[in-house]
């Protein structure tokens, strides 16, 4: 269908504006002006911010300078996540621009991974990749692609190349027509009340007398609570790329046409806003 | 009761060398109750009253100084091969821990005929290990950190230097099941694993040698013994010794 591939393109190149400003404690050699940026969605934080760093080192000595890390509202932002699934997770009803602060000290390291080059954020999208082909097709076709294939899917994101990237990730949206979808489900559900960071078991797109599972199949086994029953007020909103799909919709189509590069469903449940 | 349980990891399809959740509780009840008389220090660790959780040790290790970073390994960066070649074999297997010459830790003689591990050719690094089950992979994963005495975790370039350097030259063939930092699936902290997507191919001809020769077998012990060496955990021989004595009590006693 012409107008799912065009939902490819839209998730793709979503964007959110957002406001980087310097944490005030750092110390400079002058004032530091915000700097603005259109972040991707899709893409990863230490991918998209080589701009912003070299920003700020500008009005920075070097000593002052240890491994960047980015915060909001107190948070640790955490870099391994895709940038739409934090933003969805922690300021989706908040006023745009999402304001971000940047640190150059004092990395939690018990809040968040090392990322000392883009070797690393590759490493986790790949590892990410590998998982979900693990559970849609037992890593048949993954390990089936070469060395240059996955590369190809790296460098489609890292460098915004939607055709490069669906090129090779297309294979890995196929299934036996018979079996009628994956074999289970890459997904993964964040709630923000909770010290769990998420979500994760199997789930199969079809149940055993050949019924699509929906988005509200999935919500009831997993996470019964995001759901509201009838009569009750609404008290979560359930978001994938910033948006409320409808609870009937089939899993396999979420899972073909709404996943991240990295091939999971990233589902964030957050509390209803109260103004 | 527990050689009943064993019994039943025995019967059931364990010629698929993945593991279900349900299989990974019992491994791990085993080998906890094992743990409990060795007193090896294993305790299982509850997700919020469900039945999901994870086994966890900590451990005390005394590692050499002088297994520093390896000369090749200067300015470590993390290159990833993406993934094995699913062509690409493994290795001659060889027991890294049969090292030739070189001993694991000098050791001087005392005045009184004990001996102590010097304080400049070593370091004391507490560990705590989790032991996890990945539903992705269907296998045991393991998690773990380190800290040093004064409560400062490890970086990842310290912790290899903590390997023995023949389990590192392995590691650095493939990446994928190196160790690296990952976010901790229950408790959301960074900790260091090792990939698991590579344990149903060792693990498969761990299983084929054992039904080869008819014993029983605990998956989760069995995969330990492999990975846990490798980061510094030993699993005790004596961890074994019951699943003989329960194939012998098997043939007298009805299930």
């Amino acid at each position: 269908m012409a107008d799912d591939k065009d939902v490819l393109r839209d998730v793709w190149f979503g964007r959110i504006p957002t406001c980087f400003t310097l944490n005030p404690d750092e110390v400079t050699e002058r004032e530091a002006e915000a700097y603005y940026l259109l972040l991707p969605r899709v893409s990863y934080l230490p991918v998209v911010t080589d701009k912003v760093k070299k920003h700020f080192l500008k009005v920075m000595r070097p000593e002052d300078v240890e491994e960047m890390w980015f915060e909001y509202e107190g948070t640790p932002l955490k870099w391994h996540y895709p940038i739409g699934v934090l933003f969805d997770l922690h300021a989706s009803n908040t006023v745009l621009p999402w304001n971000i602060t940047v640190h150059f000290k004092n990395f939690p390291d018990q809040d968040l991974l090392h990322c000392p080059s883009n070797s690393i954020v590759e490493a986790h999208f790949m590892s990410s990749i590998k998982e979900a082909d693990s559970l849609k097709h037992k890593s048949q076709v993954v390990n089936d692609m070469q060395k240059k294939d996955h590369k190809q899917l790296w460098m489609g994101l890292q460098n915004d190349k939607f055709d490069q990237f669906w090129a090779m990730n297309r294979k890995l949206m196929e299934y036996p027509t018979e079996d009628g979808g994956f074999r289970y489900i890459p997904f993964r559900i964040y709630q923000t009340l909770s010290d769990r960071p998420f979500i994760q078991k199997l789930f199969r797109p079809v149940s055993p007398d050949c019924n699509a599972h929906t988005l509200g199949d999935l919500l009831k086994e997993m996470y019964p609570d995001a759901l509201t029953n009838d009569g009750e007020q609404k008290r979560y909103q359930v978001l994938i790329h910033g948006i409320e799909p409808l609870l009937e919709t089939p899993l396999q189509w979420l899972s073909e046409h709404l996943s991240h590069p990295d091939n999971f469903l990233h589902i964030c449940v957050v509390p209803v806003p109260t103004d | 009761m527990w050689f009943s349980v064993c019994v039943s990891l025995i019967l059931s399809d364990m010629s698929c060398s993945v593991l279900d959740e349900q299989q990974f509780r019992q491994g791990c009840q085993l080998l906890l109750q094992r743990s409990d008389q060795l007193g090896d220090g294993w305790s299982w660790e509850a997700v919020q009253g469900s039945e999901e959780g994870y086994l966890r040790k900590t451990a005390r290790r005394s590692v050499p100084s002088d297994w520093g970073p390896l000369h090749d390994q200067e300015g470590f960066s993390f290159h990833p091969q993406t993934l094995c070649d699913s062509t690409g074999h493994e290795k001659e297997e060889q027991d890294p821990a049969a090292s030739t010459g070189s001993d694991f830790l000098s050791a001087e003689e005392q005045d009184d005929g004990s001996y102590t591990v010097t304080d400049s050719s070593s370091r004391v690094v507490q560990y705590e290990y989790h032991i996890l089950f990945s539903c992705s992979y269907g296998a045991p994963v393991l998690y773990f950190r380190a800290f040093t005495l004064e409560g400062k975790s490890l970086a990842l370039e310290e912790m290899w230097s903590t390997i023995h350097p023949n389990y590192r030259l392995r590691l650095q063939n493939c990446p994928l099941s190196a160790i690296s930092q990952q976010e901790h699936p229950l408790l959301g902290q960074p900790f260091f694993f090792l990939h698991p997507c590579r344990t149903e191919e060792f693990m498969g001809l761990v299983l084929q040698a054992v039904q080869d020769q008819g014993r029983p077998v605990n998956y989760v012990l069995s995969w330990l013994s492999v990975v846990g060496p490798v980061v510094g955990l030993d699993v005790p021989l004596q961890y074994c010794t019951p699943l003989h004595s329960a194939v012998s009590l098997n043939s007298t006693k009805p299930d």
